[in-house]
């Protein structure tokens, strides 16, 4: 129901859109937040599945459920996208304005987030990985028209490609998974494989290529490059893009996954090296960034690499934390975009460097956005806070090595979400800000409200990523958040975290410049580069084959009979054919059948070396009326009557074309010398001698007792035909004829349309 | 007989080959059309039975030639013939784009035509068909 609901508003946002422009964004919103109650109602009446046999002929369910995993991110993905979309209702007009575009082309903006969200819910409910894929590329074809947004740009548009080819590229490793675990399990269900799955090779392998699928979307390094560039999008979607969809879909599917993850250590492993990397690159690249977007984008980077480590730790708190910290970190990073973008929508300007001091012009923004912040820097009193509670919890089920991770990866948000927040509302500057409507900061403040709520009153919250854990980890999981006044590894952690946290915003002189190589390093030979480079060399290899196919037809027919020939004769030399080659016998009554044969081999043959064209127009049709002879003699004066009659007309039609193109044409042709002749003997000759055993290894076959011919004779009279070749063609196979009769008039108009075009103009 | 045959097949099949790897479209056409006489008489030839016609009335205790071959060898005999058709006529349309029957000026003007693509020029100013003056009068001379 909810799915259902969600997607349907993206053809119904649309075709309200195209009545009235202005129409799109209320109808969107409003069925954003239908589907949000849909699936809240849905999910607090117990849940729900669908459960349809789609192709059973190859295991395909349609089988969708509304579990906790689902509830949690389909709330997710229809709450922050009606935050979202009620956003672009105000700002998308100025965007487009800034852009000289009519206001019609937001139309398609909403149809493709409303498309995004639904296959958000759809993706978060399926329970079938074919199900998973089909979702899965829907995702990503919505945000490549999202991120090509401005498709006048070509920056944008090189942006889009990137998200589509990085997401899509890996999603067939998703799909390879998928049809891996098939084949050894035989069930595309999730639920069944998780009972079904025994750690091994073949686990590992496919798990692996689902978790790189899973990795690629949640941008996590080394695939994290493509999504700074997805910045590139118009803020509201970047802003759902880092939240509730596609970066979310990564961790949503190892979430899903997760009963089939945690059975090989070796997956487990990855996830906490994967993660671990991406939450220190991404931190730090985060903190050399002046764009507001990208500090964010980079910031995304390493809040998912948390996830993943989380998912990489296991245990109880590793997976209810997990759904928790993705819950938390949607509502404050939307909070955090849409507030750079009311924030540069004000003022202009997009970089930290030329802002500040904006609390005195902005002071709800800065209220709201200094909640989110907050809640991302895990300060008590948010929601944050109890998110790096279960991640501290988490790592210290591991060891002391990974609680000491842990804290430097937090203090390392704590540090870039400061700068962040403080580089834009603290400090003096002289930028100017205009009037905002309320609209651009509405939403700011109530994400940020959800943020403080969730801080005092953590039960629903926590009740929803427990019922998320529980579905990842087939188990009921039992987790507790509350404040503890007291000493325990987790407050003190904490307590090191923000110590951390302001030193490294204080020393920042100290280690700017090591942080900037950094980044100058990674541009230089990250993978990044590696990306261009494949496509720059793909791009190559196409342009060089298409060179080598389509600008020479010799060289063209050439490449199609040698190989030809050279694999038909070693698909001949490999068949056991031993014995079966049959030189077969010369009758009385086979002379002249043989006496015609031989001017036909004659004919052929001079036709290569005739030089004028008239002469080699004679040889062909001598050859074929004598082909016509061998025909009678076979026994078939129907065929030898319609070869006689096609090659007087094909005669005529050689003469007349020669009697078109004058003859000083012709005759330069006649007059070059035969260049390269031996390498088109041998072409020829490769072309002949595949032939002829071809030709010759079914002839000598031996025929079978009966034959449909037997039947053709004896039904003959019942067809009112005395001929069995007439009715064969008119009745017992005339869709033959049917088809044959289509081309001839089809080659007759084609004929007719090049011949009376006369010249081209 | 069989051997023979085989031979017969091969060698129209290797002339057709030899011809289609030529630069003068009009023997590339030839080719075309010896090719697909090269397969027509192998499907005549791969007939179960030979004999007398299938014709009704069908002499008794003879052997009759196989009806099915001999249909399947009219219907391509047709349309080979209606593709050499086609094939003739675009080579008199390429003469008339290009003045020429050679497949290396049809494939040079391919290629300028694309690098004046490339160049973001139209193509079709510089495609205009070019004849000399010799062209017309001998045009003239054969009407």
């Amino acid at each position: 129901m909810p799915l259902v609901v969600a997607l349907l508003s993206a053809p119904a946002a649309a075709a309200f859109g195209m009545l009235r422009p202005a129409g799109a964004a209320p109808v969107g919103a409003a069925f954003c937040a239908l589907a949000f109650g849909a699936t809240l109602w849905g999910f607090a009446s117990g849940g729900g599945a669908v459960d349809v046999a789609w192709a059973p002929s190859w295991d395909l369910r349609l089988h969708l459920e509304l579990d906790g995993l689902a509830a949690l991110y389909a709330l997710l993905a229809t709450g922050v996208g009606f935050a979202v979309l009620v956003y672009s209702s105000r700002y998308l007009p100025l965007h487009l304005e800034h852009q000289d575009r009519p206001l019609s082309d937001g139309t398609s903006f909403y149809f493709f987030v409303l498309l995004f969200m639904g296959s958000m819910v759809g993706l978060a409910m399926a329970q079938d990985l074919i199900l998973v894929f089909v979702f899965w590329d829907l995702t990503a074809i919505a945000s490549y028209y999202l991120i090509g947004f401005d498709s006048h740009d070509p920056d944008s548009r090189a942006s889009a490609l990137m998200a589509l080819l990085v997401t899509g590229v890996t999603a067939v490793l998703l799909l390879i998974g998928a049809v891996m675990l098939y084949a050894a399990h035989g069930t595309f269900s999730i639920p069944e494989l998780a009972g079904r799955v025994e750690p091994g090779p073949l686990l590992t392998t496919a798990g692996l290529l689902i978790a790189v699928a899973g990795l690629a979307k949640s941008a996590q390094v080394p695939f994290h490059f493509w999504l700074p560039r997805a910045m590139a999008a118009p803020t509201p979607v970047s802003a759902y893009l880092h939240s509730a969809a596609m970066v979310a879909a990564g961790v949503l599917l190892l979430g899903r996954l997760y009963p089939l993850l945690q059975k090989s250590d070796v997956l487990l492993d990855v996830l906490l090296v994967v993660g671990s990397l991406s939450m220190a690159v991404g931190g730090v690249l985060a903190l050399t960034r002046d764009v507001l977007k990208q500090l964010l984008a980079y910031s995304t980077v390493s809040q998912y690499g948390y996830v993943v480590v989380m998912y990489g730790l296991g245990g109880e708190y590793g997976a209810v934390g997990a759904s928790f910290y993705v819950l938390v970190h949607a509502l404050c990073k939307s909070a955090l975009f849409l507030s750079a973008g009311t924030v540069t929508e004000a003022t202009g300007s997009d970089r930290l460097s030329g802002l500040g001091g904006l609390y005195r012009s902005m002071p709800l923004l800065a209220v709201g956005s200094g909640v989110a912040a907050a809640g991302l820097a895990a300060l008590p009193l948010t929601a944050g806070f109890f998110k790096d509670e279960l991640f501290f919890a988490a790592a210290l089920e591991r060891g002391p090595v990974f609680a000491g991770l842990a804290v430097f990866g937090a203090a390392l948000t704590f540090a870039y979400t400061w700068r962040f927040w403080g580089g834009i509302f603290l400090g003096t500057s002289d930028a100017e800000a205009d009037r905002t409507s309320g609209v651009l900061v509405l939403p700011v403040v109530a994400l940020g409200g959800l943020t403080l709520l969730g801080g005092i009153f953590v039960g629903p919250y926590l009740g929803l990523a427990l019922a998320a854990g529980s579905d990842s980890l087939r188990a009921p999981a039992d987790v507790v958040a509350a404040y503890h006044l007291d000493a325990r590894p987790e407050n003190l952690m904490a307590l090191a975290t923000y110590g951390l946290g302001v030193a490294i915003v204080l020393s920042r002189p100290l280690w700017s410049g090591a942080a900037g190589a950094l980044s100058r390093l990674g541009e230089r030979a990250g993978p990044e580069r590696l990306y261009g480079m494949g496509l720059r060399g793909l791009n190559g290899l196409s342009d060089r084959a298409h060179r080598a196919e389509a600008r020479d037809l010799r060289s063209r027919v050439a490449a199609i009979l040698l190989p030809g020939g050279i694999l038909a004769g070693a698909g001949i030399l490999v068949t056991p054919t031993g014995g079966t080659y049959r030189v077969g016998t010369v009758e009385a009554g086979d002379i002249p059948l043989l006496l015609a044969l031989v001017p036909v081999a004659v004919a052929a043959l001079t036709t290569t070396f005739t030089k004028r064209h008239v002469t080699l127009a004679l040889v062909l049709s001598s050859a074929g009326f004598v082909l016509a002879l061998v025909y009678a003699f076979f026994g078939a004066p129907d065929v030898a009557l319609v070869a006689v009659l096609v090659e007087t007309v094909l005669t005529l039609l050689f003469l007349g074309t020669l009697r078109l193109i004058p003859y000083e044409v012709l005759h330069r042709q006649a007059g070059l010398p035969t260049e390269k002749r031996p390498r088109k003997v041998f072409f020829a000759a490769v072309a002949g001698a595949s032939t002829f055993a071809v030709v010759w290894a079914t002839l000598s076959r031996p025929a079978p007792e009966r034959s449909v011919a037997e039947e053709h004779l004896k039904r003959t009279p019942e067809a009112h035909a005395g001929d069995a070749v007439t009715a064969i063609l008119a009745d017992f196979r005339g869709l033959d004829t049917l088809g044959e009769i289509s081309v001839v008039a089809l080659v007759l108009l084609a004929v007719l349309t090049l011949l009376r075009g006369g010249r081209l103009r | 007989m069989i051997l023979i045959l085989s031979l017969v097949i091969a060698v129209i099949f290797g002339s057709g080959a030899f011809l289609i790897l030529q630069r003068d479209l009009f023997r590339v056409v030839v080719g075309i059309v010896l090719i697909s006489n090269a397969a027509n008489l192998f499907i005549i030839s791969a007939g179960l039975t030979r004999g007398e016609p299938p014709i009704y009335p069908l002499p008794e205790g003879a052997p009759v030639a196989d009806p099915l071959v001999q249909a399947m060898a009219l219907t391509a005999i047709v349309i080979s013939s209606s593709v050499a058709a086609l094939l003739l006529s675009l080579v008199y349309r390429l003469y008339v784009a290009h003045d020429s029957v050679d497949i290396e000026d049809v494939s040079a003007a391919e290629a300028r035509e694309a690098e004046a693509l490339e160049r973001g020029e139209n193509p079709e100013r510089e495609e205009e068909p070019r004849e000399s003056p010799a062209d017309v009068e001998l045009r003239e001379d054969t009407r």
